[in-house]
This record gives C-alpha cells, structure tokens and sequence, in this order.
C-alpha cells in the first residue's frame, strides 16, 4: 500500500468518519491533545530549565529527568493515541498540509533526541562534559519540542 | 475559616456572573422600527440593554470598529501567529505550574524541596502567565463582541478569577509556614488541597480556551436555551426565537 493509499485508508476508518460526524468529539479530543501538549512542555522544561542553569540547581539533572520522566511519558502517550485519532478523522488534510509533515518531523527527532543523545548526556553528569554541551543539548530540546508544538497548531490554519 | 471562604468565593462568583450577564430593562419587543444595530453574524439589540452588561456590550461593539481589532482580524498571519504563541507560552506557564502543583500533591521532585521549585520554577510561571495575558488579550481584542458573548470565554474568566484566588489563599496561608514542611515528600494537607485545586482549575481553563473556537452556543445560533442565551447575553430578536 502507497503512503497515499494508507492515509486514504484512514480517512475511510470508522474512528474518522465518526469523529467527523460528531460535532463535539474532534473539539473534545483535541482538548485533551492539548492537555497533554502543557504536561510535556513542564516535563521537558524543568529538565532544560537545569542543563541551561535557569531552573532547579541543588538537584542533578539526571535525578530531575528521573522525576519528571513518568510525566513526559503518561503524556506523550496520552498525545499520541488523541493525537491518532484526531488525524484518522482528516487523514487526507494532513497529507496535504505542509505543517502536518513538519510536526511529524518534529516530534520523531524530539523523541528520538530526548531518549538517546539527551539521556546520555543527563547520565553523563556535569562532571564528565563541559557546561556548553548541557546548554547545546537543552536549547536543541526545546526547540525540537517547540517545533512539534507550532507544527501542531498550524495544521489546524488553512 | 473554611466557610468565611467559601462564602467570600460564592459571593464572588455570583457578583462577576450578575456583572457580567446585567440587563436591567427587557427589551421592547413592541417597537417595531426601531433600529436595531446588526452586526454582522451577530444579531443584538444594541441601545436597549443598559446597565453594566449593556454599557460593556457597546464598549466591545465600538472596540471591534477599532483600527487594532480590525488590523488583527483581517491580517493573513496575525492572528494565527499570535495564538501560536499563546500556545508556546501555554507549555511555559501551563507545564511548570503543572509541575509545581505535582510537586504540592507529592507526585513528582518527592526529594526537592517546595520552596527550592518555587523560587527556581515559578518565576517562570510569571513570564509564561504575562505572555499569555498580553497574547490572550490581542487575541481578544482581535474579536472582542463575539468572544465577550462566548459562554467558553465567561467560564473560562470566571475560573481565572478563582484560580488567581487560589494562589492568594496558598500563599497567604500554607507556604507561609513553608520552612516547617518544606523537606516533606508529601507536603500538609492544605498544601495538597490548594496543590488539587489548581490542578484542576488551570486543566478546566485549557479545555474552555480550546472551546472558544467553536460557536455552538454563540448569539448568531438561535434558538438557544433561555439558560444558555441567559449566560450569554444574548438578546435574540422575535424572529430568530422560533
């Protein structure tokens, strides 16, 4: 099956089509996705609000990723079983929309950059790495994240 | 003490509900040819409603004619730019108070100190809170009648007010003695409480700022409940009542 071809499928999915039906679950539903949107940005944040030296300070940053990971995690799922359901209900939209493969682009380097090159880092300590690199690796987060954030809100602009 | 509060926050949700919905006079359904302001999409009895929902309904009608509000209406990326920002800002001011409240209820930083997160954290709960204000305010100022009359916009108003009643009563009260509690993994009841309650007050203004955008309840879509139209202020004329 093409990429166009699956898309095209999802839109046709029973999900979709009964959230288009729906006048309220699409609102609902995107409600939610942007709950969870809020939880990520603190989970994120009180983490790269201490590699850049602006947030918490007595704590390790790796003992502050430790708490705030289960967050990070509840709502990263949370976004993303919304997240699909809001795209089964206008799969062909966003096969369209620039800013939808710019969000997707987004949010799989963001993930794959926060549980690989960033933990390794926090598990690194500050004591192995010299300051600038924590810095980097934070402002590299937040944008990663915040590109995932603008890419979202756009889909929903015309 | 609790019920001194409770009546004080009762009264007040019941003063901002009469300002806000105020028409003292009916309107005169009777006068036939009386001109009747219409504004586009929205149809109001203007000039017929005093009091202090009339005067603020005029206040927003003659706002909406201002160069600001039109400028941002019809720019092509103004408003759109604008409420990605206040997106953006949400994830600042939203996430770390959520994290803050978390760390109230015990859930989360258990070995952190409240005071440490407070004076580290909320700092930045204040940039995020004002770049919201100014955001939200331009995005109102953006549509003012119609998001004045938008039932998600009064709840979502009415619950800022108790929300920001709510980091009063916290600070004045509990994280006064914060030295006392401060090391605790779980920290005193009241600081749950206050932790719980604004947890659920700032979840409940997301999902109410999210349901601005839709006009289910909105003015131009009569017949509505009398409750509805009630919480609204909407005056829907004779035809539109059937």
């Amino acid at each position: 099956m093409s990429l166009l071809g699956f898309f095209q499928w999802c839109e046709q999915s029973g999900i979709g089509d009964a959230i288009r039906r729906s006048s309220w679950l699409f609102p609902v539903i995107e409600a939610i996705h942007l709950l969870g949107l809020g939880v990520i940005g603190g989970a994120v944040l009180v983490v790269d609000l201490r590699l850049l030296g602006l947030g918490l300070r007595r704590q390790s940053a790796a003992q502050l990723a430790r708490d705030a990971q289960p967050w990070l995690v509840g709502s990263l799922l949370l976004m993303i079983i919304t997240g699909s359901l809001l795209f089964l209900s206008e799969a062909m939209k966003c096969y369209y929309h620039e800013a939808f493969w710019f969000k997707m682009t987004s949010l799989f380097l963001a993930i794959v950059f926060t549980f690989t090159i960033q933990r390794k880092v926090i598990a690194a300590g500050e004591a192995r790495l010299r300051p600038v690199w924590s810095k980097v690796v934070a402002l590299v987060s937040v944008i990663l994240w915040s590109g995932v954030g603008f890419g979202g809100r756009w889909i929903g602009f015309s | 003490m609790q019920l001194r509060l409770l009546t004080l926050l009762s009264a007040l949700v019941l003063a901002l509900c009469y300002l806000v919905t105020a028409r003292s006079a009916a309107p005169d359904w009777g006068n036939a040819g009386h001109p009747i302001h219409v504004i586009p999409m929205l149809s109001l009895q203007m000039g017929t409603s005093p009091g202090i929902g009339g005067a603020l309904l005029a206040f927003f009608s003659h706002l909406a004619d201002s160069s600001w509000s039109v400028g941002l209406h019809e720019s092509r990326y103004a408003y759109d730019l604008i409420e990605s920002v206040h997106v953006w800002t949400l994830c600042l001011f939203f996430g770390l108070a959520v994290m803050f409240d978390l760390r109230l209820l015990g859930w989360t930083m258990r070995t952190v100190p409240v005071s440490e997160v407070a004076r580290r954290l909320l700092p930045w709960t204040v940039v995020g809170f004002v770049s919201m204000v100014t955001s939200g305010t331009l995005l109102f100022l953006a549509i003012p009648l119609r998001s004045y009359q938008n039932i998600f916009f009064r709840t979502k108003m009415v619950m800022l007010l108790l929300a920001g009643l709510n980091v009063w009563i916290f600070h004045s009260g509990v994280y006064r003695r914060v030295a006392t509690w401060d090391a605790a993994s779980v920290p005193p009841r009241a600081a749950r409480v206050a932790g719980a309650l604004s947890l659920a007050l700032w979840v409940c203004i997301v999902l109410s700022g999210r349901m601005i955008a839709y006009n289910w309840f909105d003015c131009d879509r009569q017949p509505q409940r009398p409750i509805i139209n009630f919480l609204t202020s909407c005056v829907p004329t004779q035809s539109e009542e059937h």
